[in-house]
């Protein structure tokens, strides 16, 4: 976009509309800037736009591929019953030259009956059971010996005298794998039993309270190291000698580029240092923790009160005298309330570096995200956002108290 | 007691906070210091004990140099000589008792101070301290917890832990409310003239100064523009004290 420089003149003639001559001009010249500026902005942004490739389309076009994953979000793997199945496998050939009838299969006391006995990929089927379990919900699954997993297809409910038909689609994948006898297992599940925890639920909790741990570990050998950094790196506190400046200089330096280093980067490096899990976790987020807190730990030294250290010096109190009495009460506070918001910001940031190997439940949240197990990875991302929430809470009121 | 011979301070900005100043005190006096803020009374004092080095001159106490102490000797110096602060410069967190235990670390062994063993004649005599200023119920309040005349108080006990023989005091009441100057310059009176500890004090209150001071010495600019009897103090003193466009307020 061409941006012609504008004269006062011409700013005021188009900002005054020919309606309302008697408006009231604005300082000409701070138009100008304005209007320049203004152009920049846009230049900018549209720049931006472009960069970010922004396709605000897809969010509608695409949201039947959001329903089922926000759904099973919203329903996280709680509770379970024990689950009771009832089985019955057919073994098909496919591809295959012709059909020469139905096949008829009995197992488990039932019975399954599929349309025809040859199978060719794109064929309709149709599958029709009895003497299964009434009312009960079921799935066709096809198992190939080449395929490492099954492929899912028709769910279908069995009726009152556990009978059922269901009409599907010979998958192309069979061919694909390179055909031979398949299994088509058709598989009727319920619950039966007492509630209990869910697998998800009881991973979960052991996972989050790791994380919990995991982030206290990381604080505490955080803050330990970078308490006496921060002294280094507190203006008022190092001598204004050619020494003290250098080592203030230098430390400063050393934490402004530890900080720019992100927590993900180190957990990556740390994961295949000491192998994946928790420990790699901790170090990434000590490391960061260091070079954050010391930074605010620096910043708290740096803003005592001058006063009661001269008063300590006016009594005749030596150099550790001052500190102990003049510096370290007023640094607790304050040193303290970092170390509560940090574990709270570490807990949050497990959750991330748990997926390049950090362990916690991050770990646990990427491995069922992987495998598309959005009802467990819902009862992670819960138990995230309460275990988030109570520390923030609990933080605020803690670091208020100490204030 | 205290003599300033010659003392001159240049701060590191270049400004001169005291040019050649030179005074005298004698054992039991009560020496105000007056002057508009920026005078130099705070440096001055401040020279004294040595929380500010002087540039120039010298300070002797008892005979003994100040401005060239060692830090041994130093701390044997400062750990008789009180001072009082206009900010209070209490550690806000730590109880009242604390505080004024404080004014013992010139006498105590690091260690056991650190570790907060102090002997239980110092815990009386910080009782003690305490009552003499009125608020020994508040011992084990935290030090922030209470007025600004009750933390002015709580330095005052805390200075008088070091038993000095030489109190300072810095704009001890200029962040207090007025009404309450009187009742903390009494404690500065009555130690002056029960114990016999001289005293040096900041104040900018004229009429403050002429009710407690026996002697006056006024600075300008850094240097000393009055030293005398502060009854001697008339309107031509007063205007060259502060100014041509000052005016007296009339406090007494």
């Amino acid at each position: 976009m061409a941006i012609e420089p504008l004269t006062p003149e011409q700013v005021v003639k188009k900002t005054v509309k020919s309606d309302e001559p008697t408006k009231p001009t604005p300082e000409p010249t701070l138009s100008a800037k304005r209007l320049i500026g203004l152009a920049l902005l846009l230049a900018l942004m549209t720049w931006a736009y472009r960069a970010a490739q922004v396709e605000p389309q897809l969010l509608w076009e695409n949201r039947d591929k959001a329903v089922p994953i926000i759904t099973d979000l919203l329903t996280p793997s709680l509770l379970t019953r024990g689950e009771e199945t009832q089985q019955v496998v057919v073994r098909v050939e496919a591809p295959c030259e012709t059909s020469t009838g139905p096949v008829v299969e009995a197992g488990s006391g039932a019975q399954i009956t599929l349309s025809s006995n040859c199978l060719n990929p794109g064929d309709s089927l149709t599958v029709s059971g009895s003497g299964l379990r009434p009312d009960t919900g079921g799935r066709l699954y096809w198992q190939h010996p080449n395929a490492q997993g099954r492929l899912r297809d028709e769910r279908f409910r069995t009726d009152a005298n556990g009978n059922f038909t269901v009409d599907t689609d010979i998958p192309q994948l069979l061919e694909d794998l390179g055909g031979g006898e398949t299994e088509l297992q058709t598989i009727l599940s319920w619950e039966s039993g007492r509630l209990r925890a869910s697998d998800a639920l009881t991973e979960t909790f052991h996972a989050i309270i790791e994380t919990i741990f995991l982030a206290l570990m990381a604080t505490t050998l955080g803050s330990l190291i970078a308490i006496p950094i921060s002294f280094l790196a507190a203006r008022n506190i190092m001598p204004r000698t050619p020494l003290g400046n250098a080592v203030y200089g230098l430390t400063r330096t050393a934490l402004n580029i530890t900080r720019s280093v992100e927590p993900l980067i180190l957990a990556t490096i740390f994961a295949i240092w000491v192998s994946f899990g928790p420990f790699a976790g901790v170090l990434a987020l000590s490391v960061s923790t260091i070079a954050n807190i010391g930074k605010l730990f620096s910043e708290a030294a740096e803003s005592i009160d001058d006063g009661p250290l001269e008063a300590i010096r006016s009594t005749g109190g030596n150099e550790l005298e001052v500190v102990w009495f003049g510096v370290v009460p007023q640094i607790i506070p304050p040193y303290l309330s970092f170390m509560i918001y940090y574990w709270d910001i570490n807990v949050r940031m497990s959750t991330i570096i748990g997926f390049v190997g950090g362990g916690g439940i991050g770990l646990a949240l990427s491995h069922w995200i992987n495998q598309t197990q959005w009802n467990n990875a819902a009862t992670a991302v819960w138990a995230i956002v309460i275990v988030v929430f109570a520390m923030d809470y609990i933080s605020a009121i803690v670091r208020e108290r100490l204030i | 007691m205290l003599e300033v011979i010659n003392v001159s301070k240049v701060y590191d900005d270049g400004t001169r906070a005291l040019n050649n100043v030179s005074f005298t005190v004698e054992d039991g006096e009560f020496l105000v210091l007056i002057g508009l803020s920026g005078s130099g009374k705070s440096t001055m004092l401040r020279c004294i004990n040595r929380l500010i080095d002087p540039t120039e001159g010298r300070i002797l106490y008892n005979g003994q140099d100040i401005t060239n102490a060692d830090p041994r000797e130093l701390r044997q110096i400062r750990r008789q000589i009180g001072m009082v602060f206009q900010h209070f410069n209490l550690v806000k967190r730590s109880s009242v008792l604390r505080n004024v235990l404080s004014g013992r670390l010139g006498y105590t062994n690091t260690l056991s101070s650190v570790l907060g063993l102090w002997s239980a004649e110092d815990k009386q005599k910080a009782m003690e301290n305490l009552r003499l200023v009125g608020i020994e119920n508040k011992a084990n309040n935290r030090a922030d917890e209470l007025s600004g005349g009750q933390q002015q108080r709580v330095g005052i006990a805390r200075a008088m832990m070091q038993e000095p023989t030489l109190m300072l005091a810095d704009e001890p009441v200029a962040s207090l409310d007025p009404a309450l100057a009187d009742s903390v310059m009494r404690y500065f009176e009555k130690l002056n003239q029960e114990r016999g500890t001289s005293v040096i004090c900041s104040l900018h209150v004229l009429g403050l100064a002429r009710r407690y001071a026996t002697r006056i010495i006024a600075l300008k600019a850094g240097e000393v523009v009055y030293n005398g009897d502060p009854d001697l103090i008339d309107d031509v003193r007063f205007r060259e004290i502060y100014g041509d466009e000052a005016v007296e307020h009339s406090l007494r």
